[in-house]
């Protein structure tokens, strides 16, 4: 194999918006870079970034990862940057912290996503995305949805909005931002490691 | 002794005789000299009908601005065939049309002119003006999105005309290399731009999202494959067979330095060269980093350079083509680039794509006499040539003018004759 240019490097990058609480998981971005170098031979950057949304350079990271508590309201510039950032290709993968359907961060990111690139539709749990790389019946069940923090339900789906055949917007209300916010050295204890869904995640954002 | 009056009598009454005299002969008897007969290329045709009443074995010449219509030179050449010297000089506008269709989803031709270098052609077709173009180095080129009834190129008053094209027959696009953004956005400009993909993306050993097993690398049903970095290397042998047979090779940013690309890549790849601008810079192709195709072999070509490396290079293997192109990252073109980047970046690759794809269309079998009328002129009465030594190329004269003059002598005479008070 030739020399790995480091343009081609898939870089992790974490989207801050200016309303809520966007960096309420910090140990996730380590935690899914060391997943996909794990399981792929992805090229993939050691640390990730975390890029404004406000900000043009967010263009040049076609996955996003956008997280919180707290209510979602994009200012303009950002609501600007997602609507350009979703028409020429990126996919944004949001996920509600609070892994309930009624919280405010649901609310109120859904109402924004569907004003700023249209209706969140629920994604049927055979898509392509459960497939890309790992098989999973559908969106895996987090730990933090039973718990009894949240709304004792199972979330059955994830929503998506569509974009030419192809997710723009991913959706979860499983709280993965919470299942995955550990140490990577914590793996080594679990017995089926429950990031794998990550991988699918980054690979269709790759190649679908 | 005669007066000088009678003597003026007699010398019409003797003019009258031998005119009438040289008449009779000239009627009974044909004249051995061969004559020639020129005309301006404007009164050509008008004067073909009498042309070809003339004595057989007459020279025809005609000056020409510009060629005549075809059927005027089909009927010269038919005054050639049957007899006639016909020949012609001038300096027509040697122009010349060609359309080829695009190998491209959304149809479109591509135009070709040939005229004299610095001749202003307009391209026009049956519904309207298409462009007008300045010749240089003998030729020109143009791709128009469609193009309706025919073609026509216009230089001066030559104009020549062509048929349009038949529409190209798409076939698949491979694309190949490890997952990445530059592969999975490649994919979305030629689907975008309607081109059907077939995409093998590789993320763990033996492990690919797309197409599962290597694609049938076969021309009936793969029009070109894009080699997004050495996972080339996967296709074997198969891919150089591919293009030996026409298949088109797109090998970007690093796929070149698989080993089964090294006998097909137009050059060999230099240092990677660093992008130039800095972060909020606005992103466009050239702004992106490359890796310079340095080495280029002897048949290869350089189609494009940004500073003092090339870019883009092609060459010819086979009946296939292949490009290499040192950008492994025109992605951030697309999603970071300036308004209209995302379809500038699809059209662009999807013009690359053109360029190589095996895309056979509807092939003419003859070639319209039209599309090079001066070309087509030559072909049917040879060359500019002068009227041949030998012939007379006086005009000839009215016979009715030997008739008025025999009036004027007898009407002389007759007038003569009665002032004098004879009968």
């Amino acid at each position: 194999m030739g020399k790995r240019p480091v343009s081609a490097e898939f870089v992790f990058a974490t989207a801050q918006y200016e309303s809520g609480d966007w960096d309420s998981a910090p140990l996730l971005p380590a935690n899914i870079i060391d997943t996909i170098a794990r399981y792929t031979e992805i090229a993939v950057a050691p640390t990730g970034v975390i890029v404004p949304l406000s900000d043009d350079r967010m263009l040049r990271y076609p996955l996003l990862y956008l997280t919180g508590h707290l209510p979602v309201r994009f200012s303009d510039a950002e609501r600007r940057n997602v609507r350009l950032f979703v028409e020429r290709g990126g996919m944004l993968f949001v996920d509600d912290h609070n892994h309930d359907i009624d919280g405010t961060f649901h609310k109120t990111a859904t109402q924004e996503i569907t004003r700023t690139v249209g209706p969140l539709i629920e994604l049927p749990n055979d898509h392509q995305l459960y497939s890309a790389f790992f098989k999973f019946d559908g969106p895996p069940t987090t730990s933090h949805e039973l718990n009894g923090w949240g709304d004792n339900l199972v979330h059955k789906h994830l929503l998506a909005v569509m974009r030419g055949g192809r997710i723009a917007v991913l959706y979860s209300s499983k709280d993965y931002s919470s299942e995955w916010n550990y140490h990577p050295d914590s793996k080594r204890f679990m017995s089926i490691d429950n990031t794998r869904f990550a991988v699918n995640v980054v690979v269709y954002a790759l190649s679908a | 002794m005669r007066s000088p009056r009678s003597q003026l009598e007699f010398a019409c009454r003797v003019g009258v005789f031998a005119l009438l005299g040289w008449l009779l002969g000239a009627s009974l008897i044909p004249s051995t000299g061969r004559r020639a007969e020129a005309v301006a290329g404007a009164a050509l045709e008008s004067r073909l009908a009498r042309w070809t009443r003339r004595p057989l074995g007459d020279a025809l010449h005609v000056n020409l601005d510009a060629t005549p219509s075809a059927w005027a030179v089909d009927w010269l050449a038919a005054l050639q065939h049957s007899g006639h010297s016909v020949t012609w000089t001038g300096n027509p506008a040697a122009l010349a049309i060609s359309a080829d269709a695009v190998a491209d989803p959304r149809g479109g031709a591509r135009i070709e002119i040939a005229a004299p270098t610095n001749a202003k052609v307009v391209v026009r077709d049956d519904a309207s003006v298409i462009d007008s173009l300045r010749i240089a180095n003998l030729g020109g080129s143009m791709i128009v999105p469609e193009v309706v009834g025919r073609l026509a190129a216009t230089a001066g008053g030559e104009v020549a005309g062509i048929s349009p094209p038949d529409s190209a027959r798409i076939r698949s696009i491979v694309v190949v290399g490890q997952a990445g953004w530059e592969g999975r956005f490649i994919v979305a400009a030629l689907e975008g731009r309607g081109w059907p993909v077939i995409a093998r993306f590789s993320v763990a050993p033996n492990v690919f999202v797309g197409q599962s097993t290597p694609p049938a690398l076969d021309t009936a049903r793969v029009a070109a494959v894009i080699a997004v970095d050495t996972s080339l290397q996967g296709l074997g042998a198969t891919i150089e067979r591919y293009v030996q047979s026409g298949g088109g090779l797109i090998l970007a940013g690093s796929s070149s330095l698989a080993s089964t690309a090294a006998s097909l890549a137009p050059g060999a790849l230099g240092a990677r060269f660093r992008p130039a601008v800095l972060p909020r810079d606005t992103i466009s192709l050239g702004s992106t980093g490359f890796y310079p195709v340095a080495s280029l072999k002897p048949d290869a070509i350089a189609l494009e350079r940004r500073g003092a490396g090339v870019t883009i290079a092609a060459r010819r293997v086979g009946a296939g083509r292949v490009m290499q192109i040192g950008y492994d990252d025109s992605w951030r073109w697309r999603m970071a680039g300036g308004p209209g980047s995302d379809a500038a970046h699809a059209a662009w690759w999807s013009r690359l794509v053109s360029s190589v794809a095996y895309a056979p269309s509807g092939r003419r079998s003859e070639v319209e006499a039209s599309s090079a009328p001066l070309a087509a002129m030559v072909a049917r009465i040879g060359p500019a040539r002068p009227i041949p030594t030998g012939a007379d190329a006086r005009p000839p004269v009215d016979r009715r003018i030997y008739m008025v003059l025999i009036m004027i002598l007898l009407l002389t005479e007759w007038a003569s004759r009665r002032l004098r008070g004879l009968r």
